[in-house]
């Protein structure tokens, strides 16, 4: 009994767990290793097992030679991975921000349950939606692949085909939006550091008027500032790299500070004393449209989203 | 050689390796013995990759095993069925012609 083959083989045994003819290949590896041994070093003991184990291979990967390497995900569906997750995470990603937006909980049969939630619940629930529409998809296209049907899944054309997205290229209209953002964002920020916000009715230095309090002023104006500060990285970039992620990451962090918008309450926010209508006709605009900017925005980063994976395919 | 080409040869190498185990199990061999006959015919194959292929060839019919324990140690012997004498001419067939196609193509190379 040799220490180091019988633990050997118990390792490769434990990778080849559920075979039925694991003890045959143990015995023939075991076989194998002896003979070798005493052929080339002139007898089986503890130092030239380890020799012949050394050139045998790591456990893992001569297990791995026996198994049949069948896919979980047959190739052809794989693009389907990222495309429907992309999908399902659109839609989950729409009903989060409505739930936020109107603190409503939703139930899609047999799907997705989104809870009423805050800004920042949602924040962390966002990343964990994702891992479970992944998790979703690939246990259907595994289910597909196991079947062994032929089986063609549909995929929606869109009016933009979000699997050719072309990444547009350098054009002087592109310089003009960068000088336009640049000047938008310098702007904002040359208001920010003069009045602490850029919600204002008038700009004379003595008689402006703020439109918020100075708190909410301050939070919705760096928020802003934010926004346009991650646009105008993002043309600029776009002038030296064409990789996706410089939109997916643009995306994400804008999705992040939109969601920091509900954190402030519209009521409270607003400097002077309004009528309730107006607080309500307000709060109402406000959400319809930071959620239409949500939804644009979302459309972007799932369009990233989708060439990402594709170039991860590619390879 | 191409850093590229050891990622073919390794390719390459899946089927040549079949046809050769079908080419040399006409007499029964054991694993060992087969990985030293090999490597004297100037081939080298890892023995982590031909015990499994020799399982697979079993599994389909096309050779069948049996253990001697005659001696100290046992052993497995192998040897080739009549149908993997049937899938050996096929696949040498498949070979030769492939070779032939080949040898035009660099023949007509020469002549362009």
């Amino acid at each position: 009994m040799f220490r180091k083959l019988e633990a050997y083989l118990e390792e490769i045994s434990h990778f080849l767990s559920g075979r039925e003819e694991r003890e045959e290949i143990l015995s023939e590896i075991r076989s194998h290793i002896l003979e070798k041994a005493e052929q080339e070093f002139g007898a089986a003991g503890d130092e030239s097992i380890a020799k012949v184990i050394a050139s045998y291979g790591p456990a893992r990967r001569v297990a791995e030679k026996y198994l049949d390497g069948r896919p979980i995900i047959a190739p052809a569906f794989k693009r389907y991975l990222f495309r429907y997750t992309a999908l399902l995470f659109a839609f989950h990603f729409a009903f989060t921000v409505a739930a936020v937006a109107f603190k409503k909980s939703f139930l899609v049969f047999p799907l997705l349950y989104i809870p009423s939630m805050g800004a920042f619940e949602a924040l962390g629930y966002l990343p964990m939606a994702f891992l479970f529409d992944l998790g979703v998809v690939t246990l259907i296209l595994y289910l597909i692949t196991q079947s062994k049907k032929e089986v063609r899944l549909p995929w929606p054309r869109f009016s933009v085909d979000l699997d050719e997205a072309k990444v547009p290229k350098r054009t002087i209209g592109r310089i003009f939006g960068l000088a336009a953002m640049t000047a938008l964002t310098g702007a904002a920020i040359f208001l920010y550091i003069r009045y602490q916000t850029v919600f204002l009715i008038n700009l004379h230095p003595t008689e402006y008027k703020p439109i918020f309090t100075p708190e909410a002023g301050r939070w919705y104006s760096l928020i802003l500032i934010g926004l346009w500060a991650l646009g105008t990285i993002r043309l600029a970039l776009k002038f030296v790299t064409t990789s996706p992620w410089v939109d997916a990451v643009k995306s994400g962090l804008s999705l992040v500070l939109l969601g920091l918008v509900f954190r402030q309450p519209v009521d409270a926010a607003l400097a002077g004393r309004p009528s309730d209508n107006f607080v309500f006709w307000l709060q109402l605009n406000l959400t319809i449209v930071v959620l239409i900017i949500c939804i644009v925005v979302a459309v972007d980063l799932v369009k990233a989203a989708v060439r990402i994976g594709r170039k991860q395919l590619a390879k | 050689m191409e850093p590229e080409a050891g990622h073919f040869e390794t390719e390459m190498n899946r089927g040549f390796l079949q046809i050769m185990v079908l080419a040399m199990l006409e007499k029964d061999m054991y694993g060992y013995a087969m990985v030293r006959t090999i490597g004297e015919l100037g081939y080298q194959v890892e023995e982590n990759t031909l015990y499994p292929l020799l399982r697979r060839l079993e599994k389909n019919g096309w050779v069948k095993s049996k253990w001697d324990i005659s001696e100290d140690r046992p052993r497995k012997f192998y040897g080739i069925t009549e149908s993997g004498r049937r899938l050996r001419a096929g696949l040498l067939d498949i070979w030769n012609k492939q070779d032939q196609i080949l040898r035009n193509i660099l023949k007509e190379k020469r002549h362009v």
